[in-house]
């Protein structure tokens, strides 16, 4: 199989993350709550992958909360930074994950910049947003649809002049981009585990720069007295038992991008994308690429994008087609009513792959099928 | 070289402060903090040996690692506060 849908999630996982997680299943019981040996086990095995993120990110290690996915830590953050019908602006490229939790708080939300791998007009319509008055900003650094990689620098630095918190959706530029939650000023950035950090899925990171308010109460292991949810981090966010297993391939898939590189680890997907933009418009299709593009591209083969994804499919090439939870984005490109197939590429992704992509789209789509 | 309980709201910061005092070649590893001694309920503590427990606690605040109090452990593990 060529697999093409690690924007979903990476796959397959690096063995040494399956080798830590095994491991942590023989060898780790709860941390945070017994003394014995197998609970200290545990607790560093925790504590080292918390201190490997807090050092990728540039943040203090009790910034580094632990969370099921992106998602979750979306919902932590949006939940802290958006009171009720609060006015809030986002991008034009935002997943479900944002625009969900906004939506059931009756934000009043305004998106900002749909022109895809347009920074300027990106960064126009964002300062417009902000200087018509909002209470927070929420924007994706790169769109899991397109591969459009915003300027989240100047976002960040827009929202910091005007004292406007903000949250950043890294989903999809976690392992593929250089992110510095102390440099980008950011009040909460949300990244999955199990994508670009090469970690197990129900794995995901929450850098907090401010105390948030917890989505989830419960034991903790520490101040027990209490009733209230500690008021530190990371206890206050992690009520129960968290997933030591999958924070244990988590530590594993940290240290491999790390080794790696999450630049280079970027820049050859982004060449990966770009050659295949190139291909795909050579066969007909119409491709959505551009400047400012990460390693995800998308295109529309003219026929049903579910039923072509499935053509791909029985060709052994794993992508994902449709809405890609992310209508905002297909609005901003005019793609809702028809969807995209999403072709995204991953750590161990190379050009090898691309010769049998193009067989299989021009059996697919170039001969007249499906 | 004499024994001391420092002990942590969390586990982290007793992560975090074994590793300050491992890398200063400090003797030390977790334990739970006795029932008595933590009045908010659970928590963690370093036990370490060290010549000069002011330089590993001053060594602790400087890396911003909040402890919550510190114990002189006699030879039968009987502890003394310390109130540093």
């Amino acid at each position: 199989m060529i697999y093409l849908d690690h924007g979903a999630t990476s796959f397959p996982k690096p063995p040494a993350v399956a080798q830590a997680v095994a491991r942590a299943m023989a060898l780790c019981a709860n941390p945070g709550r017994g003394g014995h040996a197998a609970a200290q086990e545990a607790a560093k095995t925790v504590f080292s992958c918390r201190e490997l993120a807090a050092d990728l990110f540039d943040c203090g290690t009790e910034q580094v909360v632990f969370t099921q996915n992106c998602t979750h830590g979306l919902n932590i953050a949006i939940n802290t930074l958006v009171r009720p019908g609060a006015r809030v602006v986002i991008s034009g490229f935002e997943h479900n994950a944002v625009t969900r939790p906004l939506h059931l708080r009756k934000a009043r939300i305004t998106v900002a910049g749909r022109r895809l791998f347009d920074w300027d007009d990106t960064l126009r319509q964002f300062k417009k947003a902000l200087d018509r008055g909002v209470e927070a900003a929420v924007f994706t650094h790169v769109s899991n649809v397109f591969g459009y990689e915003l300027p989240v620098e100047e976002m960040a630095r827009l929202c910091r002049a005007r004292r406007i918190p903000f949250i950043i959706d890294c989903a999809q530029s976690a392992g593929t981009h250089s992110l510095s939650l102390r440099k980008l000023g950011a009040d909460f950035i949300a990244m999955p585990g199990h994508k670009g950090l090469l970690g197990p899925m129900g794995t995901g990171l929450l850098l907090c720069a401010r105390l948030p308010k917890p989505l989830l109460c419960g034991g903790t292991g520490s101040d027990s007295v209490s009733q209230s949810m500690p008021r530190y981090l990371p206890d206050r966010l992690e009520a129960g038992t968290v997933n030591v297993p999958g924070i244990a391939g988590l530590a594993a898939g940290l240290e491999m991008v790390r080794a790696l590189g999450p630049e280079e680890i970027g820049k050859k997907e982004r060449e990966l994308a770009r050659e295949a933009a190139r291909m795909l418009r050579e066969e007909g299709m119409e491709v959505f690429a551009g400047a400012h593009q990460a390693g995800t591209v998308s295109f529309r083969p003219g026929t049903d994008c579910e039923e072509g994804a499935q053509a791909l499919a029985r060709q052994d090439i794993a992508v994902r087609a449709g809405l890609h939870c992310a209508p905002v984005a297909h609005e901003s490109a005019l793609t809702l009513d028809t969807g995209t197939i999403r072709l995204s590429f991953g750590y161990d992704s190379d050009k090898t792959q691309l010769i049998r992509l193009r067989q299989a789209v021009h059996t697919s789509f170039s001969l007249g099928n499906p | 070289m004499k024994k001391y309980l420092i002990t942590f709201r969390s586990i982290t910061l007793a992560q975090r402060a074994e590793r300050a005092l491992l890398a200063q070649g400090v003797r030390c590893h977790i334990r739970r903090t006795p029932r008595w001694m933590e009045k908010k309920g659970c928590g963690y503590a370093v036990e370490a040996s060290m010549a000069d427990v002011e330089y590993g606690l001053a060594l602790l605040r400087e890396q911003g690692i909040v402890y919550r109090n510190s114990y002189r452990l006699s030879q039968d593990g009987t502890p003394e506060e310390l109130g540093l």
